[in-house]
């Protein structure tokens, strides 16, 4: 938890309460809440907030959800529309760093196939015969002119063929690198929560001038539940490079890390809560689940 | 003579006899014989899947049912509920059992590890050194993993172990 607190990032100063510096005003006794109450336009007190989320899945009974803002693209002011309610088993876990890195060298990796290979001194063209006699001639003894210490023979120890890579980590590994991915980017101030991905206008500029103004960092990930959105956001975004779109199934974690700030809708949150914490509850599968079971899907 | 005498006789039976009489020795009339019945083509019947469906085992595990009385009698009890005062929880696994397991490697290394710890787990390092050190009789060694929240103890102490973690109400 210690570790938790510490990473506090937070870009612009007047982004207002975050999650982690809402965690270190609870250790400041409230400090940081006056502040807060200064800083906002409109908000009467922190009591009146609207909750516009809550968690449907159940939440433990030693721990309370984690909260954030819902924002909206609409306006360039947008901020702040209310609250949502994140599932503390899915946004506040504890920071296993060991697991990132292995599921992020994992989808690096396993996709890999590599077609290096070199030919051995059998294969390499002729060779067969032994090029003078064994003693007498006062050169060194030799069997064949493709011997690996030849110039031009073959080589003894190179890569043989295509080589793959390929590795399956646990699939409750990958859910808790999926996992700690959402809860580093919570905490570090780097995830916005967002009712929907409508714009007014379809111009990539405006677009990008938001998050410039909002200080939300070089690249930003959106994320949708289903393939249909918005036809501005898809318009607007295909003519950016460092800001990408994409849906709820392709979130994953090296997009997660290679991109800067990540934008979930409350569909999304619910979509990947549903399905993340589904892996808590599970019994071990007796067959693939793309098979049926009774009660899944 | 017996040829005429035969003709008539079959005639005459024949108009006496009629349709009984034809049936009693075993010859019926064409029009009387039940046609064979027409074939009834294929009939696919989903009626019966019924009996494989409920052999498709489920994917989720089941919260356990409400009991009169704890513990049940195989020995399992629920966790209480609110959780205890204490500043560290441990969690149930996904079987609703607690989290303390017994290890044994190079064949001598006896290992106890309660998993699933959440919050100050030093707190429950000097708790378990309180609880186990009048059971062996000198200090338990241990192991603290705060990034996996962990703790290891030498020596096998899973039945005390699970029994003080049930009183404390986890």
């Amino acid at each position: 938890m210690l570790l938790i607190r510490a990473a506090l990032g937070g870009r612009g100063p007047g982004l207002g309460l975050t999650p982690a510096r809402r965690a270190l005003s609870t250790l400041t006794g409230g400090d940081l809440g006056s502040q807060e109450q200064a800083l906002t336009t409109g908000l009467p007190s922190p009591g009146a907030v609207p909750l516009l989320r809550r968690c449907e899945l159940p939440v433990p009974v030693h721990r309370t959800p984690v909260q954030a803002w819902v924002e909206s693209l609409r306006g360039y002011e947008d901020t702040r529309l209310g609250l949502a309610d994140l599932h503390p088993d899915v946004f506040e876990v504890p920071p296993r760093l060991d697991i990132l890195h292995e599921v992020a060298i994992w989808q690096k990796n396993f996709k890999r196939i590599s077609y290096a290979k070199t030919k051995t001194r059998a294969e390499v063209r002729g060779g067969g015969r032994k090029p003078w006699k064994q003693k007498g001639s006062g050169r060194a003894r030799h069997g064949s002119i493709r011997s690996p210490i030849w110039r031009g023979g073959g080589i003894a120890h190179g890569p043989r063929g295509p080589t793959s890579y390929y590795y399956m980590l646990p699939m409750k590994v990958r859910v808790l690198g999926l996992k700690v991915a959402l809860t580093v980017k919570l905490m570090q101030d780097d995830l916005h929560v967002v009712d929907s991905l409508e714009l007014p206008t379809s111009d990539p500029r405006y677009l990008s001038d938001l998050f410039r103004h909002r200080c939300w960092g070089d690249s930003v990930l959106l994320v949708d539940v289903d393939e249909e959105m918005p036809q501005n956001i898809v318009s607007a975004v295909s003519n950016l490079k460092t800001i990408n779109l994409v849906p709820a199934v392709g979130l994953n974690v090296h997009s997660m890390l290679k991109h800067q700030t990540l934008v979930l809708t409350l569909n999304t949150v619910a979509f990947l809560e549903k399905k993340l914490l589904w892996h808590d509850n599970r019994y071990t599968a007796l067959y693939p689940f793309h098979l049926p079971y009774s009660d899944f899907p | 003579m017996a040829l005429a005498l035969g003709a008539s006789t079959v005639r005459a039976w024949l108009r006496a006899g009629g349709r009984s009489g034809l049936s009693a020795c075993g010859l019926r009339w064409q029009s009387q014989t039940p046609e064979p019945p027409a074939y009834p083509g294929i009939v696919e019947s989903t009626e019966e899947y019924r009996f494989v469906e409920r052999l498709i085992p489920p994917a989720s595990i089941p919260e356990p049912p409400r009991h009169q009385s704890y513990p049940t009698p195989s020995g399992w009890q629920p966790p209480k509920d609110p959780p205890p005062n204490l500043p560290y929880f441990i969690r149930r696994s996904r079987m609703h059992n607690i989290p303390v397991y017994t290890e044994l490697t190079h064949g001598n290394r006896q290992m106890t590890l309660i998993r699933k710890v959440e919050g100050d787990i030093w707190a429950l390092q000097k708790d378990v050194e309180e609880f186990l050190t009048p059971l062996i009789g000198k200090m338990p060694v241990t192991q603290v993993n705060e990034v996996t929240g962990t703790l290891r103890i030498k020596g096998y102490f899973d039945q005390q172990l699970k029994a003080w973690l049930l009183e404390k109400g986890f």
